[in-house]
């Protein structure tokens, strides 16, 4: 059964996950949270707003944080996006356009907002849950399930493998982060 | 008379200096031909997405001026960007609207509302620092030297006529992945 994540824990996650990434230059702020505000992550934008390490961009939409996100790649800043599956689907030409064919590294993590906990994600009554797995599928997007704790080692092993793949990589959030 | 875009370029590419630049759509084939460096990146396949790329490069280097060669019908595609670049506020940010009210690049079909609708208002509603419309060449080449001083984020609309060149009628120049790598590697260099 999936478990909710502590927010407390992703931060901290993230935190490490941006130091690796700026290695002997790591410095604050550690990185960039380019985020479209998803109900599920909620917990986490929540504590982000009192952090001082990372700094976190409100964007009003999926295409505009993906090319944020960009920008700072190429400024040699580390970024991680933090959307819904809504906006994986609204912004999919970005993701398309920058992250693929521009071979930019793009890490997202996707809520998946009325994911039932007994039910697999592919068997949800909800098409925005039990299509986000095949979509990212159909464009060859490596992809994992953030279910609980003791996954949170998949954010940063998913952030270096956009990298290496020089493309995207998604987590998806399981339950709701607590 | 409408401006012509590629004045406004050709005036940009000798002020310039280190600054970093963003074309899109009608802009991309007079620039690269201006300036055929790697300081600059243009958007492509993604339409919209120039006013973005430019927020992400201005907030990775704030020690540099980024300009974005912006079109009224790209910025309408995600207009909502100027909420977003007004919020991040930076200020080294320089947004220049190549406004000429139509579709150029798809066969110059009118964008929603045409050449009434007021993106001077719309920034500063958003909240950029400062935002002014241009409609003649003499009164940018006196504001020039303050598109690369004046504190982001900046709008610049400029009324301007068809450029001679689009993306379908002069197809070529590296493709987005190049030029993301040509960019990066300039910026780290040393």
């Amino acid at each position: 059964m999936p478990e909710s994540i502590p927010a407390p824990l992703i931060i901290d996650t993230l935190k490490d996950t941006f130091r690796e990434a700026r290695g002997a230059s790591a410095r604050e702020p550690l990185g960039w949270i380019l985020s479209v505000p998803d109900t599920h992550q909620k917990t986490v934008l929540a504590a982000l707003d009192k952090e001082r390490a990372l700094r976190v961009v409100t964007c009003a939409t999926e295409d505009e944080a993906t090319a944020i996100g960009a920008g700072l790649w190429i400024g040699g800043e580390p970024v991680v996006l933090m959307i819904q599956h809504a906006g994986l689907y609204a912004s999919v030409n970005t993701l398309r356009g920058v992250a693929m064919d521009g071979k930019v590294p793009m890490f997202y993590m996707i809520g998946l907002l009325q994911r039932e906990r007994d039910r697999d994600p592919k068997e949800s009554r909800h098409s925005m849950v039990r299509f986000a797995e095949p979509l990212l599928d159909t464009f060859g997007v490596p992809h994992a399930r953030l279910e609980g704790p003791n996954d949170v080692h998949l954010i940063p092993e998913y952030y270096r493998l956009s990298r290496e793949r020089r493309g995207p990589a998604a987590v998806l959030v399981g339950l709701e982060t607590s | 008379m409408a401006i012509k875009p590629e004045d406004i370029l050709k005036a940009i590419a000798g002020a310039r200096g280190n600054a970093i630049c963003v074309p899109t759509m009608t802009t991309s084939p007079a620039w690269r031909t201006l300036a055929p460096d790697d300081l600059s990146v243009g958007c492509s396949g993604f339409m919209g997405g120039a006013s973005s790329l430019g927020l992400g490069l201005a907030l990775a280097m704030p020690e540099r001026r980024v300009v974005v060669f912006d079109g009224d019908g790209s910025l309408l595609m995600q207009l909502g960007s100027l909420a977003t670049i007004a919020g991040a506020a930076p200020r080294n940010l320089t947004h220049l609207l190549f406004k000429n009210g139509v579709y150029h690049t798809s066969g110059s079909q009118d964008i929603p509302g045409g050449l009434t609708v007021d993106f001077v208002q719309m920034a500063k509603g958003a909240g950029y620092r400062k935002a002014y419309a241009v409609t003649d060449f003499d009164d940018f080449k006196r504001r020039l030297p303050s598109l690369f001083t004046d504190e982001g984020p900046l709008l610049v609309e400029l009324h301007t006529g068809l450029a001679d060149k689009t993306p379908m009628t002069d197809r070529g120049g590296q493709p987005f992945n190049q030029q993301v790598e040509g960019l990066r590697q300039k910026l780290h260099k040393g």
